[in-house]
């Protein structure tokens, strides 16, 4: 490894921690509530905002944009948490048509502001390996924070103190890493070890930051694309500390 | 002066019917050219904004509905609009402005196409069989295109053909003084080490003489290996380059995070008319291009 490619590697290692710090509490809590595709009908919300702002020709001022973004990531969070309370049986079909209909009314309002498009897509596409260094400080921050709010909020019994946070959250690192590594790593570690009772969070931290690791190192040794090498690397590290476990399991 | 400007803007707007020919431009440079070389005898439409990457647009029923009205469709070609044009000019059922026909004008037919590629493999990302689609950034592609697009212009409308005629000598002579112009000021530029976010702008370098030294996005739309940008930053240390250069349709990031590693200055070019505030028509785009060049060598 030379140090041009850990210069590469470690803001988007960084990164890829700082992206899991959160989202594997709050992907434990996803998985347990049932409401796996909720990241991505928020990012599509947020998406939406960022098309308003364009659309305002406002979208010159990064700060705005991204105020709008998390409003409206949090309108999206008061959406969900009413649909949870309403109509919890069928909240993930509920879920799922709030990201088609935020998704279509995206394209519809493009129509008329092409380029409004191109920042949505810029929103959602994330990509690792562009992190800046301005970026990392901002989300350093925003995790603290969230991590912060979570200690006090996780045994809330309001559902918008969850939704709220994890609007803040995917709103964040969607925009820094794009969508699939934020549902790889909101889902992956939290599904390898659900069945785990005994250091089920230091596991899953392991099996983040190895997904992201080899994920990264993979990048540079088979020039591949580092978001999807990411997700598969993590994946395979999930199959593999569940095989291990299975294993002890019937040796014991 | 001004009042016989509005008061011929006032004709013109309450008698379209004047226009004796409805032109669908797939880009907004076609469209700027067919405005230069037809002036009032087009009625002008354009398919894509400046700000829209012409390779991925949704085929729409407005888009087929103006096809279906046109008598000249007028586009780069080269594939660029292979992903939606086809689709729209087969449902519009106008069968003069279907390839082939009289009403379909393919500009880069009329060019020396750059990056030929002499093996077709799809693995390599958006490659085009063609050649590279951008031919929009040299100006003197405009001169043979201009040429071509009358005598199809005549073609169509033989009626105005002293017209065209005409307009197209006007052009030629302008157009030759400009590219003087663009040359004479281009000269710091001449042989400048310059990094190109994606495959854009073959052209711009053949024209100017400016030397790529290495492409961030090599394949357009796809996440780049981490092994490609160590291999661009290695590059970098042995022959560093000035700037990184970026079309104003195209997402920040990735000239950002180079230029921030290896501090080069961001020159993010208009692209096509409209591409930028001050790019208002043919001219003003590459006045505004050289410009943004030339501040980029600071």
């Amino acid at each position: 490894m030379t140090s041009l490619e850990l210069d590469i590697l470690l803001p988007a290692f960084v990164a890829g921690l700082l992206i899991l710090a959160t989202h594997i509490p709050l992907g434990m809590r996803v998985l347990q509530r049932g409401v796996i595709f909720a990241d991505l009908a928020i990012a599509q919300i947020a998406g939406l905002g960022v098309i308003i702002t364009a659309l305002l020709e406002l979208n010159h001022m990064p700060l705005l944009v991204q105020t709008i973004a998390a409003s409206s990531a949090l309108c999206g969070a008061a959406l969900l948490s009413w649909i949870e309370r309403i109509a919890p049986e069928v909240k993930e079909a509920y879920i799922g048509l709030t990201f088609v209909l935020a998704a279509s009314l995206g394209i519809l309002l493009m129509n008329h502001d092409v380029h409004a498009g191109e920042h949505l897509k810029d929103l959602l596409v994330g990509q690792i390996l562009w992190v800046s260094n301005a970026q990392l400080i901002g989300t350093t921050i925003l995790s603290a924070a969230i991590l912060l709010a979570w200690r006090t909020l996780r045994n809330s019994k309001n559902h918008f103190a969850f939704y709220g946070l994890f609007a803040l959250a995917v709103t964040a690192s969607v925009q820094l890493v794009g969508i699939y590594l934020v549902f790889a790593s909101l889902i992956v570690p939290a599904l390898a070890t659900h069945k785990i009772q005994r250091w089920r969070m230091p596991l899953a931290y392991a099996v983040g930051s190895m997904g992201y690791m080899l994920g990264l190192l993979a990048s540079v040794w088979f020039d591949l694309p580092a978001g999807a090498a990411i997700v598969w690397m993590m994946a395979l590290v999930a199959i593999l500390l569940n095989a291990i476990i299975h294993r002890q399991k019937s040796l014991t | 002066m001004q009042k016989i400007f509005l008061i011929s803007l006032l004709l013109l707007l309450s008698n379209p019917a004047q226009a004796a020919l409805n032109v669908f431009a797939c880009e907004p440079e076609w469209a700027a050219l067919t405005q230069e070389l037809a002036g009032d005898k087009a009625n002008l439409y354009t398919a894509t904004g400046p700000l829209q990457d012409p390779h991925r647009i949704e085929a729409r029923p407005s888009l087929i509905a103006k096809a279906r009205r046109a008598n000249l469709v007028v586009c780069t070609g080269a594939e660029l609009e292979v992903a939606w044009l086809p689709v729209v000019l087969r449902e519009s059922g106008n069968n003069t402005v279907l390839p082939g026909g009289a009403g379909y004008f393919e500009a880069a037919s009329f060019v020396k196409m750059l990056e030929v590629p002499t093996r077709l493999d799809r693995g390599d990302g958006d490659v085009h069989a063609q050649g590279n689609p951008h031919i929009q950034t040299d100006p003197r592609n405009f001169l043979p295109i201009a040429d071509a697009l009358t005598k199809r212009l005549i073609q169509l409308d033989a009626t105005n053909s002293n017209e065209y005629q005409q307009r197209l000598a006007g052009f030629n002579t302008k157009w030759r003084a400009a590219i003087a112009r663009w040359e004479q000021q281009a000269t710091p530029l001449k042989g400048m080490p310059v990094l190109v976010q994606h495959q854009g702008f073959p052209y711009l370098s053949d024209w100017l003489m400016l030397k790529e030294i290495a492409t961030l996005e090599p394949k357009p739309g796809m996440e780049p290996s981490a092994a490609h940008l160590s291999q661009i930053l290695n590059t970098l240390q042995k022959q560093p380059a000035k700037m990184v250069l970026r079309a104003a349709y195209q997402d920040a990031r990735p000239s950002e995070w180079i230029a921030q590693r290896a501090h080069l200055n961001i020159v993010e070019l208009p692209y096509t008319v409209g591409g930028s505030d001050k790019a208002k028509n043919l001219y003003a785009l590459f006045d505004d291009t050289i410009t943004k060049l030339l501040a980029g060598l600071r």
